[in-house]
């Protein structure tokens, strides 16, 4: 009989420390298989003049994509470190940074380019393919490919305090380095 | 003039009746894809909804992986590919019913084990109840006494009547 008490102890565990998981565990890391797979590439008119960009113009680059639309307000919240980012990096020529403007009004998402201000460039998800090819739950989410075209990055929510440091300092910085970073 | 309208009418006849197998076949050619592409969306996640399918859902998101998984049967991929694309890209969780393989077994295993275990458990509590309880013996009853014996007799009587 002591076999069962040590079964049914083991069970009540397992189950005790599922449920821990999934009541304190954090509701936004749904864990993507898209680390360490190729980048899918992409093209699509810029918001601002319409002009045709394509991923494949920045092969060989550090690529960062951000996920954003008008209507996300956790998108603002994040927009004034988007922009330091990409003045800290740019200065790089190996770094790259792009918008994607996801389920969006042509005429919003531009208003909001010029309320909120951008210093990249923002390629419009006309069907919804971009983002499905990278696995998009909702925005913002945010994307690091490698110089190989490999992702190696992705983060879902705004930008701010400790996520927005990981990234430049444990991600972008050493990747553009070439040292390498820990499996995120 | 019987002549003329059957003259004018003939080669629109001919038209009309090389041209509706075509149209049929496009008919039911796009019927078909709208059952595969039912058939696919009903098996895959709303990854923003509350567990819906894409099918189900009003979500721009899931109308947009609709029309992706039509424009893939239309390039002529299979069904399993389409649903092995959007694996590729969302994981497990795009599909409302998780694939029959590694941990996933837990999942499907795991309430037939419990159930199982759970009634093992009860065969083996409610045996040991039993034996516990057998039947007494005539021996180790206690005695009767007579002032017992008396009562019970007085008792039977009284239904008796």
């Amino acid at each position: 009989m002591k076999i069962w008490h040590f079964i049914l102890v083991i069970a009540v565990a397992g189950l005790l420390a599922l449920f821990y998981r999934g009541l304190w565990g954090d509701p936004r890391a749904i864990p993507t298989v898209l680390i360490g797979t190729q980048a899918a590439m992409f093209s699509g008119p810029e918001v601002r003049n319409g002009e045709m960009l394509s991923m494949s113009r920045f092969q060989g680059k550090v690529v960062l994509i951000n996920f954003w639309a008008s209507w996300c307000l956790e998108c603002r919240t994040e927009n004034e470190n988007l922009m330091a980012l990409n003045r800290r990096f740019s200065p790089h020529p190996d770094f790259v940074m792009l918008g994607i403007n996801y389920q969006d009004r042509l005429e919003d998402a531009q208003k909001y380019l010029q309320v909120y201000g951008s210093n990249f460039d923002h390629v419009r998800d006309l069907k919804g393919t971009i983002a499905i090819d990278y696995g998009v739950y909702g925005v913002p989410e945010t994307f690091v490919i490698d110089r190989q075209g490999i992702i190696r990055y992705k983060y879902v929510g705004p930008l701010v305090g400790p996520a927005y440091t990981h990234l430049t300092d444990d991600i972008l910085q050493p990747l553009l380095e070439g040292r390498s970073i820990s499996r995120s | 003039m019987k002549k003329d309208l059957i003259i004018a009418i003939l080669p629109l006849s001919l038209l009309l009746s090389s041209l509706t197998p075509t149209v049929l076949g496009a008919t039911v050619e796009e019927q078909q894809i709208d059952l595969q592409v039912r058939e696919i969306a009903k098996t895959l996640r709303c990854t923003i909804c509350q567990n819906e399918s894409i099918w189900e859902s009003q979500a721009e998101l899931a109308q947009q992986m609709r029309d992706l998984i039509r424009e893939r049967l239309l390039k002529g991929e299979s069904p399993d590919q389409i649903r092995a694309y959007f694996l590729s890209r969302y994981g497990d969780y795009i599909l409302l019913t998780p694939q029959k393989s590694g941990m996933n077994w837990i999942l499907w295993a795991g309430p037939f084990v419990l159930l199982a275990g759970g009634g093992i458990l009860l065969y083996r509590t409610v045996s040991r109840w039993v034996a516990q309880t057998a039947a007494a013996k005539q021996d180790d009853l206690p005695p009767i006494d007579d002032r017992l014996r008396k009562r019970i007799e007085e008792e039977l009587h009284s239904r008796e009547d």
